[in-house]
């Protein structure tokens, strides 16, 4: 039976090319290692996508006690690239608790991260590259190597494991996520580098063939989900309700 | 063949290549700015042309002077966006030339918000630009049909040498689903038939120009434009009849997105012992008035349901030549309808129904 996944280090930076489904690793990793007792501080630094981005599932982690830090006020619904200085602090390893990263798409989202490489100092940290096998761009060993390259060029770090994501929403099938295990182990084994963990929604952690992998497996609920699959909110009949909390306008730069 | 997982941008970025159309021309803007950034990769790898042009100004000029020449070309765009390119598109609807636009609408009005809307139905639909001239629109519901209308865009663009527009709201732009692509890597080259301006050795010199002095002239273009296009209400008018095989009290009308939830909306109701019924257009330009008619005939009062303010709810009155009740439920500012404030508004209906 695969283990679950235990962080080597208290600093988790997830990074992947767009949709790879690094909001939905982060978040659900985030809860799951909260339940395994950690306390846990999710930063969501995605300043590339304006949509289904982890500040959307806040309020279920928050109940769990894990502290979000998003953007403050109305600004948290636009595309600005916004640093809040709490991540700063996140970046100096503290004793069980885990910071993590939720960092946006591409080269082009990991940029950010150059820019608090110096506040990273000497602190260990995970940087993990999620691979999904069904995604373009990323579908080859050639294809995921490169957008390694470009991120670390970027970032000015080094990707030092690989999360395993294979999926195609609803019509995930085995074959889909262990087609996805033999890709990233090839990656694995070109780059010098693990697998941190598997992804896999359930049920399919279930599934003898996953059972019988030898890499950690996360199993993932799916959180972020579109309108028409949302949970029913009675009493509350607003969907997506803008929260009133004052903020300072927006001010934006071209075309936001 | 096997299926990829794609957010709607990028799958129309690749549905554009597999149509055959290496061309394009955009400008960022959140939230289709996927389909430049898909394409800036992609098309260098098959031999394509993809430019940023300085503004939506320029790229829409730069499609006409691409289509005038013959080439299958693309642009993509958010509302504000569109309305930049408003000018250019009545210039090639004039000039009778293919090309296609996608709007991944935002809301609005002004710079507005990113998140997603329907509040370029009007200008898809009616007041796309100045001048008498129609152009086909197309509103997918999900990013397989929008993988599938950007093609069909083209064919459609190329067969009566139109403009044809792909609307989607944001979330059909940024969402991701598996999608599968036709075989062909890469569809065979537009063939710019006697109007496109190939180089003129050889042949007598053709001319792409919206310019008529003559009032006569311009006359019988406008008659030219119009005829084609009732040509286009005959042959292309695409819908959806969603749950109407089993009688029913209330039909809802919704394109796009909103249908996708009308339809979790409906099911749901069904659990219920409540049976409703949707009517959903595909092309929403030309309006399919005859089926949306015969629907709503079934029905004994009619719903728009809509990501804006009520503005193709103009469109079921017109189809309403019952004269059945039409309601109207929608939200806008990028606030998206949730399954159960439809069904809320269903009950409400059916209950007053009933008095």
């Amino acid at each position: 039976m695969p283990r679950p996944y235990r962080p080597a280090t208290s600093l988790i930076i997830i990074v992947g090319n767009y949709g790879s489904g690094k909001t939905e690793v982060a978040v659900n990793l985030a809860l799951s290692l909260q339940r395994q007792g950690k306390q846990v501080r999710i930063a969501d630094l995605d300043i590339v996508n304006p949509y289904f981005r982890c500040r959307e599932a806040r309020e279920t982690m928050e109940q769990q006690g894990i502290e979000v830090v998003t953007p403050p006020g109305v600004q948290r619904f636009a595309d600005l690239p916004i640093v809040v200085p709490e991540i700063k602090g996140m970046l100096r390893p503290q004793a069980e608790n885990v910071s993590i990263f939720d960092v946006g798409g591409d080269d082009v989202g990991a940029t950010l991260l150059s820019s608090l490489a110096e506040n990273l100092g000497d602190s260990p940290y995970q940087l993990l590259q999620v691979i999904n096998a069904r995604r373009p761009f990323t579908n080859t060993v050639e294809g995921c190597l490169k957008m390694k390259g470009a991120i670390e060029q970027s970032s000015r770090l080094s990707v030092n494991g690989l999360i395993c994501n294979s999926h195609l929403v609803t019509e995930t099938t085995t074959d889909v996520i262990l087609e996805g295990v033999a890709l990233a182990r090839q990656v694995a084994a070109r780059a010098g580098i693990d697998i941190a963990f598997v992804s896999a929604m359930a049920p399919f952690d279930q599934d003898p063939l996953l059972q019988a992998i030898d890499e950690p497996l996360l199993v993932l609920d799916r959180i972020m989900l579109p309108p028409w699959l949302r949970p029913s909110e009675k009493g509350d009949s607003s969907s997506r309700r803008l929260e009133t909390d004052p903020a300072p306008a927006v001010k934006p730069i071209g075309r936001p | 063949m096997t299926k990829v997982l794609m957010k709607g941008n990028e799958a129309i970025g690749e549905a554009a290549i597999r149509a055959g159309c290496l061309h394009f021309f955009g400008y960022p803007i959140t939230p289709q700015s996927e389909v430049p950034e898909y394409l800036s990769k992609r098309l260098p790898e098959v031999g394509g042309q993809y430019v940023q042009a300085e503004s939506e100004v320029a790229a829409s000029n730069m499609i006409y002077g691409a289509a005038g020449v013959g080439m299958r070309v693309l642009t993509t765009s958010s509302s504000p966006g569109i309305s930049l390119m408003a000018e250019a598109l009545s210039y090639i609807a004039c000039c009778e030339l293919p090309v296609v636009v996608v709007n991944i609408m935002r809301c609005g009005p002004g710079l507005g918000g990113i998140l997603p809307s329907q509040s370029d139905y009007f200008q898809a639909t009616k007041g796309t630009a100045h001048g008498d001239f129609d152009i086909i629109v197309l509103a997918p519901s999900s990013v397989q049909e929008a993988v599938d209308l950007t093609i069909i865009s083209f064919e459609l663009a190329e067969k009566y040498r139109n403009p044809v527009m792909v609307i989607g709201d944001g979330m059909i732009g940024q969402m991701m689903e598996p999608v599968s692509f036709p075989d062909k890597e890469i569809g065979p080259p537009l063939d710019p038939g006697d109007w496109g301006l190939t180089g003129c050795k050889d042949r007598p010199r053709r001319i792409v120009n919206s310019l008529y002095l003559d009032p006569d002239l311009l006359y019988q273009q406008n008659i030219k434009l119009k005829e084609k296009f009732e040509l286009i209400k005959q042959n292309e008018l695409r819908f959806e009849l969603y749950n109407c095989d089993e009688p029913y009290d209330l039909l809802l009308v919704g394109f796009g997105m909103m249908a996708r939830i009308c339809k979790t909306a409906i099911d749901q109701l069904k659990a219920e012992g409540l049976n409703v019924g949707l009517f959903r257009p595909i092309t929403v330009n030309p309006f399919p008035y005859e089926a949306c008619a015969e629907a709503i005939g079934r029905s004994k009062s009619v719903i728009s349901v809509e990501m804006n303010m009520g503005q193709m709810i103009e469109d079921v009155r017109l189809a309403n030549v019952e004269g059945k009740p039409v309601d109207f439920f929608g939200k806008t500012g990028g606030l998206i309808p949730a399954v159960e404030e439809v069904q809320d508004k269903v009950r409400e209906s059916l209950a007053a129904m009933k008095k």
